[in-house]
């Protein structure tokens, strides 16, 4: 409490974050609206032709979810970051609930790069990685392809060059 | 194929030739309990003159047959391909590998490195024990199944094995064609009466208390009242039951615990009807958990669960039994095994360490450098929120939890996989964060809810620059090439102007890979 010299785990001392693209924000609109969409229509059409009110708070519900997932994902986008520091990795994510992970290069068991038809569509990927911990969740999304190839092969000559035991 | 050589000598052997018959017991078990059953109910109507079942001659005897034929059938199919497997399945051990051909259908290969050994198991299950013979898990550390499972050996062969397999995943070099098994010491039995008594006094019995005392309630009011509520006492008995199993269970796992020390590591051996006797060599400790659960107070006993990398992995199904270092000790006996599977607690001298690990186990608050969550944290934590904290020595992180029942985390630096902060938007609002270090697949998940968030964030920070200097100073995989260069990690490492490539062995062979 007393101390100031990081006073915010999550605005680390000296810490210069990467942010990700924001196509990420595009492509999380995407395939997060347009199912909420289907289903919306799919409860507003029958709702048409019979007149049942709780059809039509159901069609309101997955719209107004919809519109929810709209405003979301560009801020969910911009609060994805990554640094690279001289030992090891900074990744930090979430509004709601924020997290930030600290991943040693020594560590690192592998990395995988990873891009679905909806990530291709905006030309974005997504690079994970592994430690020996499954709790290790560190995965960044929305990096643009040569970016996430860049990083891939930085971290896998680090991890090298640190390696240790378990 | 060698049948019963050495071991050790490099050539291809076979499991042992009564492994089908083991493995196919329970097949066989289930078609002679048919096949008695059919014959036994056919005798019955044919001795029955007149009853109502099937006369014995004509169609019930073709139904009879018929169906005696087809357990034979299976049962020769399954024999036979319990044979089949048996042939098709040999191992054999290098100086840097234990390799394994398995599989009838799709052959498998697998091939796991020695100097990458976690732990060594040899576990006999009951119907192992009867012919007895034994099986052998070697693990490495590995995503998922990682083991390599020689089932089954004879139980002589299996410890002859294990000692190969330890020696030489230890560096120790020797001509003999027997490996030297390593003296051991016994440090902690575990007595039956006080088995039960940590079984008696464990949730799940007390659950079983309340529940067997309603349903005696319940059937005393129906006695009483006259009224039908067999219902009712049926619904409970599953329930009785089922804890009745899990206690059971829990029994035949912790029945004749015996914990021992050696060169090569930790031996435990324990078991009722399965025996399992693990070695987990030094250093392999990735986390120490020490619990501690209410009804256990009055008498100061304690649980310590590790995590250890490949035991509990996916699939496993002895998880919990693999990962518990001692079902239940006093603090003396936990502490000393504390001390074997973490030798060094870092604490300097001006300090005793004696004083930490009781601050640690049973403290409050700021005492013995202790650090708890701030006074803004009583409101998501009103009980636990002055005993929830984590005291880092230049070795360990210490993370104590919980005020009715206790738990102690201990994390060596070295073995430190990653770091994380988590932010609640109710911990925002109070100026808190949840701090949480990564160990490797088991029991034991470290986290020290609630720090104050400028207090998360220097631990964040800290931690990070302790675990690197902990790790470039850390000892080789092979224990006793270490031993053998006389730097022992028992003491204060040089840390600093040490790096990975001036430790032998930091970096080992497999790294090219």
């Amino acid at each position: 409490m007393g101390s100031t010299r990081a006073a915010e785990p999550f605005q680390p001392e000296g810490v210069v974050w990467t942010a990700v693209s924001p196509r990420l924000a595009s492509a999380r609109r995407l395939s997060g609206c347009v199912p909420l969409l289907v289903l919306a229509l799919g409860a507003a059409v029958p709702a048409l032709v019979v007149p049942w009110a709780p059809l039509w708070i159901l069609a309101a519900l997955f719209a107004a979810l919809a519109g929810w997932v709209f405003w979301l994902a560009p801020r969910q986008a911009a609060a994805w970051g990554y640094a690279e520091r001289a030992d090891d990795l900074l990744i930090r994510s979430g509004i709601l609930v924020r997290r930030v992970v600290v991943v040693p290069y020594g560590r690192m068991q592998f990395v995988d790069v990873e891009a679905g038809p909806v990530d291709r569509m905006f030309g974005i990927a997504q690079v994970q990685l592994h430690t020996a911990s499954p709790g290790t969740d560190a995965a960044i999304p929305g990096l643009a392809p040569d970016e996430a190839a860049r990083l891939r092969d930085r971290l896998a000559s680090r991890g090298q060059a640190q390696l240790a035991g378990l | 194929v060698t049948p019963a050589g050495d071991p050790a000598d490099g050539q291809w052997q076979r499991v042992h030739p009564l492994t089908p018959a083991v493995k196919s017991w329970q097949a066989l078990v289930v078609v002679l309990f048919l096949l008695a059953q059919d014959v036994g109910q056919g005798a019955l109507r044919g001795d029955v003159p007149g009853g109502d079942g099937l006369p014995l001659d004509g169609l019930g005897v073709g139904v009879i047959a018929g169906g005696g034929v087809l357990l034979v059938i299976g049962l020769a199919l399954a024999v036979g391909f319990a044979v089949l497997s048996w042939r098709m399945t040999r191992y054999r051990l290098t100086d840097e590998a234990l390799e394994l051909h398995h599989g009838v259908l799709s052959r498998k290969q697998r091939a796991a490195r020695l100097d990458r050994l976690q732990a060594v198991d040899v576990v006999q299950p009951l119907v192992a024990r009867i012919f007895g013979l034994a099986r052998l898990n070697l693990e490495v550390a590995g995503a998922g199944d990682s083991k390599i499972t020689l089932a089954y050996l004879g139980h002589d062969r299996a410890t002859s094995l294990r000692a190969h397999l330890l020696a030489r995943a230890a560096g120790v070099t020797y001509e003999t064609a027997e490996a030297p098994q390593a003296p051991e010491h016994a440090v902690f039995e575990l007595p039956l009466r006080r088995l039960l008594g940590s079984l008696l006094l464990s949730g799940p019995a007390a659950f079983a208390a309340l529940l067997v005392t309603a349903l005696v309630v319940g059937l005393a009011a129906s006695v009483a009242t006259g009224e039908a509520l067999g219902g009712f006492a049926a619904a409970g008995l599953p329930g009785v039951l089922a804890v009745g199993g899990m206690l059971w269970g829990r029994f035949t796992k912790g029945f004749g615990f015996r914990v021992s020390t050696g060169p090569d590591g930790i031996r435990l051996r324990h078991g009722l009807l399965e025996q399992r006797s693990q070695t987990v060599p030094p250093g392999r400790v990735q986390a120490v958990r020490l619990r501690q659960p209410l009804l256990w107070r009055p008498v100061d006993w304690w649980q310590v669960q590790v995590n250890v990398a490949g035991y509990g992995g996916a699939g496993d199904a002895g998880g919990e039994s693999e990962t518990t270092l001692l079902p239940v000790a006093d603090r003396r006996e936990a502490l000393t095994v504390l001390g074997m599977v973490v030798p060094d607690l870092g604490v300097s001298p001006p300090e005793q360490p004696f004083a930490v690990i009781e601050a640690a186990l049973s403290g409050a608050g700021g005492a013995a450098g202790f650090v708890t969550s701030p006074p803004a944290a009583r409101r998501l934590d009103p009980i636990s929120w002055r005993h929830n904290g984590y005291r880092a020595t230049e070795q360990v992180l210490l993370i104590r939890r919980g005020r009715l029942s206790r738990e102690l985390d201990v994390v060596p630096h070295a073995r430190t996989q990653s770091l994380g902060v988590r932010q609640g938007p109710w911990q925002r609002r109070l100026g808190l964060a949840s701090f949480a270090v990564h160990s490797t697949t088991g029991p034991v998940t470290p986290v020290v809810p609630h720090l104050a968030s400028s207090e998360a964030a220097r631990l964040l920070d800290e931690q990070a620059a302790r675990s690197r200097a902990a790790r470039l100073a850390a000892g080789p995989e092979r224990w006793m090439d270490h031993a053998a260069t006389g730097q022992g990690t028992l003491e204060q490492p040089p840390v600093g102007p040490v790096t990975a490539a001036s430790v032998p062995g930091a970096a080992p062979p497999a790294a090219a890979s």
